[in-house]
């Protein structure tokens, strides 16, 4: 399955969820925040939340300083 | 009515019809709660004090280190080991006397800043560390209070507005619901000066938005940007449901 992860094309060896994509790139859970196609979805979400063919995933970092 | 003064004052904000005099005046009668008088709340301080809010609660703990001056534009070389909140409030007040300006020189507990926040309408939040965030996100969304988040580090930016009115608003907890401190700030990852400073700019622009009745490009978003090349990013941000937070009890 081709999607683009941060505007980087990238094919997975099968279907996944969102927490088993982050574990597939071995990105930290905490901290991390994930949209698909620009939208934003929960942390309670991201068990069940299945990436599609094609799909435009965002992660990035929450970031405190001021 | 305006006095005399203040039509010379405002006269370009005046010139605007998303302002006006009728907007003018809602920025007088408008209270805003600063929280973080660093490179956020630096910038953002100085344009609303010069827009005419009429009512600015300054709020920090820290003294003025020499480190800072490299981004926290308010401050100046002699006033090195001063407080932050003192300072800028002098300032504001040079600046434009015709504003009531309060400051308050402490870590604020939960309990104080409830107080605060029914004497608010609008909050930024400017601070530097997750745990302030998610006490003040939480804080916000108890008493309903408008929340314009801003965050910076290295060369990139996070802008965020949360209308807690609404009871349908999300909040920064179902964006970040993790308080632990895996996040990177100003002192163990650096920043360049202008990008907290063009995000506390931002800050600032959308809370005259907000007082003068202009939508907000922000509402329920998130917004990056990205220093180096400049481009933003924008994500909306939906209601967890299981927020612990915000979501049905
Ligand atoms: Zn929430």
């Amino acid at each position: 399955m081709k999607i683009q992860v941060n505007e980087q094309a990238l094919t997975l060896p099968n279907s996944m969820n969102i927490e088993q994509l982050l574990s597939h790139l071995e990105k930290p859970l905490i901290g991390s925040a994930v949209a698909v196609n620009m939208q934003v979805i929960s942390r309670s979400e991201w068990t069940q939340y299945n990436i599609n063919e094609g799909d435009n995933i965002s992660l990035f970092q929450a970031i405190a300083g001021g | 009515m305006l006095s005399d003064n203040e039509l010379l004052r405002y006269s370009r904000h005046l010139l605007l019809e998303e302002v006006s005099e009728a907007g003018q005046h809602k920025l007088k009668n408008a209270k805003v709660l600063i929280i973080g008088m660093g490179g956020l709340g630096s910038p953002a301080a100085l344009y609303l004090a010069a827009a005419g809010i009429g009512h600015l609660v300054l709020n920090d703990f820290d003294d003025i280190e020499v480190s800072n001056l490299q981004r926290q534009i308010t401050y100046q070389n002699s006033d090195i080991g001063e407080s932050k909140v003192e300072v800028t409030k002098q300032r504001l007040q040079q600046l434009n006397p015709d504003i009531k300006v309060r400051s308050i020189n402490k870590q604020m507990p939960e309990q104080q800043l409830s107080m605060e926040l029914t004497m608010a309408d609008l909050v930024l939040d400017c601070t530097d560390n997750m745990a302030t965030r998610q006490m003040i996100n939480k804080a916000c969304v108890d008493a309903k209070v408008p929340l314009i988040v801003g965050a910076a580090i290295r060369l990139e930016g996070q802008l965020m507005f949360f209308d807690h009115s609404q009871a349908e608003s999300p909040c920064y907890h179902c964006l970040f619901p993790s308080s632990e401190e895996q996040t990177l700030n100003c002192s163990n990852a650096g920043i360049i000066g202008p990008v907290v400073g063009t995000i506390g700019t931002l800050q600032a622009l959308e809370a005259i938005k907000y007082f003068v009745g202009l939508p907000s490009g922000i509402k329920n978003k998130l917004k990056l940007f990205d220093g180096k090349t400049l481009d933003w990013q924008t994500f909306a941000i939906n209601k967890d449901t299981q927020c612990s937070v915000c979501g049905q009890v």
